[in-house]
């Protein structure tokens, strides 16, 4: 191995943008599992179901960062109904919900991934842009455009719902409802009503985030399980429900992998974000950013 | 200001376990009404039955405002909230990982206490001083008596017109305890509070009563119209006070 400056520092950048890549592809999950609590498997096959909407759109004629920004209303729906399908039949049957939480959304998961199977096949599609398959040339560095793109919306992103949860009196309750439902209660908010909202705004983000993977490469119907390991490992790095952690460990698995990728070999790169993971959580159980 | 809270013949418990037989407690504007008894005799149940936590199997519970009648049993605690009931419950009930502030900011989530927020908070803050100084501290991680005060602060963020306060000096020193106690003294002059107060220490309780009710196994033994009352009475001497056998 011939260490070089240069490779290095074309690592660390492609690795940024890499990494907020990966904090737009978490900051949903961040969300549903970091603050609320449901253990919502099935977040990547959203995504991926997002991008597929996207590429249809794109059929005619949308734009995939206009049609991730449509389809957000409807995706919000969408997780309205799912979270209120996973109360009526799991979450308020209580106990174990944790658990058989996860078979459902398991169960989840597989029907997006036949479904698209089904309607799409499982080739691979694209979507077309004029920022696709075009690089900014730094000097020496070439950096693909439909990165820088996927940089700003995952920026976006992660300022708006920081500001939602911070400033507005339902994202506040958004950040109480998993620490004491009861209490919430009592300052008049009811919490299912909040966890489903807070459900429709995480499937809103995965919808945008969806259209992110589909600019980033091409989707098949089963790249959700790429992700799934990815998604949770910066969830739980960033410390379960902090944006600006999710941002943070989105980065640094982002430029770790690519650092290793390339010096030592694409095989290595996946065994990276676990790799982290268990060494954070053996210092900082609760996350870098955990409360 | 005409508020009016009844509670009449509740029977409720848990599942098998009945925790009140035939209660009947009311609280009128301005009054500060103490409810006294020691642990396991049904006090929390009945605040919670006011609160629309625990829903009484018999009886009725009815808030009249501004010559309104409300049904609480038909409502979920979130409505009764918003017809501004607050309560300080047993064990605080904080948000553990929010900030001081942010535990604040969502006292004030009824729709009609998010007006007031500006003028609260600073009295909150004018109040208790120490809530100033860690607003951006996590709640969990402050002691014992700050959280107290945080709790009381948060309910008063939602503007009461009925403050319910259960077993405010648990797991407080006495020292916490006196000064805890005379804040809600305060805060009820201060704001033309009516306030229900369940607790076991006595001395403390009738510092601040106008009138209380003592609960032994789930049944009110004695009414007492004063504070007066309430200390020559038998019963008292006998369960707190130790003087007579």
């Amino acid at each position: 191995m011939i260490f070089s400056f240069e490779l290095l520092l074309e690592a660390v950048v492609f690795g940024i943008l890499l990494g907020c890549f990966y904090a737009a592809v978490s900051i949903g999950l961040s969300v549903s599992f970091g603050l609320l609590d449901v253990p919502h498997v099935a977040h990547p096959a959203i995504m991926v179901f997002g991008a597929y909407c996207t590429y249809l759109l794109g059929q005619y004629g949308f734009d995939p960062i206009l049609a991730g920004i449509v389809l957000m209303p409807p995706f919000f729906l969408l997780g309205m109904g799912v979270y209120r399908f996973y109360y009526e039949t799991f979450e308020k049957r209580g106990s174990d919900a944790g658990v058989r939480g996860i078979a459902f959304f398991f169960g989840l998961t597989l029907i997006i991934e036949v479904g698209l199977i089904l309607v799409f096949g499982v080739d691979q599609r694209s979507a077309e842009a004029p920022y696709i398959g075009k690089a900014l040339s730094l000097g020496e560095m070439r950096i693909p455009w439909r990165f820088i793109v996927s940089f700003g919306v995952a920026l976006v992103l992660m300022t708006a719902l920081t500001l939602y949860l911070s400033k507005t009196f339902t994202g506040r309750a958004i950040k109480a409802v998993a620490q004491d439902e009861g209490a919430l209660r009592l300052m008049g908010a009811d919490p299912v009503w909040i966890k489903q909202w807070a459900f429709g705004i995480a499937t809103a983000v995965s919808a945008l985030a969806g259209a992110m993977l589909i600019i980033v490469g091409p989707v098949e119907p089963s790249l959700d399980r790429v992700y799934i390991g990815r998604t949770f490992a910066v969830v739980v790095l960033a410390g379960l429900g902090s944006m600006t952690g999710t941002l943070a460990a989105g980065l640094i698995l982002g430029i770790s992998e690519s650092i290793v990728l390339m010096h030592f070999g694409a095989s290595w790169a996946p065994a990276v974000a676990f790799g982290l993971l268990l060494v954070v959580l053996g210092i900082r159980p609760q996350g870098l950013f955990g409360r | 200001m005409g508020l009016e809270l009844v509670l009449r013949d509740i029977e409720a418990g848990y599942g098998a376990v009945k925790a009140l037989h035939g209660v009947s407690v009311s609280v009128s504007s301005g009054e500060t009404v103490a409810l006294l008894g020691t642990n396991g005799n049904g006090k929390s149940t009945l605040m919670k039955c006011v609160m629309g936590m625990v829903r009484p199997t018999q009886g009725s519970v009815t808030l009249t405002l501004a010559d309104k009648t409300h049904d609480l049993t038909r409502l979920s605690t979130e409505e009764i909230v918003n017809l501004g009931v607050a309560m300080v419950p047993e064990g605080r009930r904080l948000f553990p990982k929010l900030t001081v502030e942010e535990n604040l900011l969502l006292g004030a989530f009824r729709p009609q206490a998010r007006a007031d927020i500006g003028k609260n908070i600073a009295f909150c803050y004018e109040t208790f001083e120490v809530l100033k100084e860690r607003r951006r501290q996590l709640a969990g991680s402050m002691s014992g008596g700050q959280q107290q005060m945080l709790a009381i602060a948060r309910a008063l963020m939602s503007s009461p017109k009925l403050l319910l306060v259960d077993e405010p000096s648990v797991g407080l020193s006495p020292l916490l305890v006196s000064s805890t106690v005379a804040m809600i003294k305060q805060l009820k002059e201060r704001y033309g509070l009516t306030v229900l107060m369940a607790e076991q220490n006595f001395h403390q309780a009738i510092r601040i009563a106008d009138r209380g009710y003592i609960i032994v196994h789930g049944e009110i033994v004695f009414e007492g119209k004063t504070v007066a009352e309430l200390e020559t009475n038998d019963l008292v001497k006998n369960y707190y006070l130790g003087t007579a056998t």
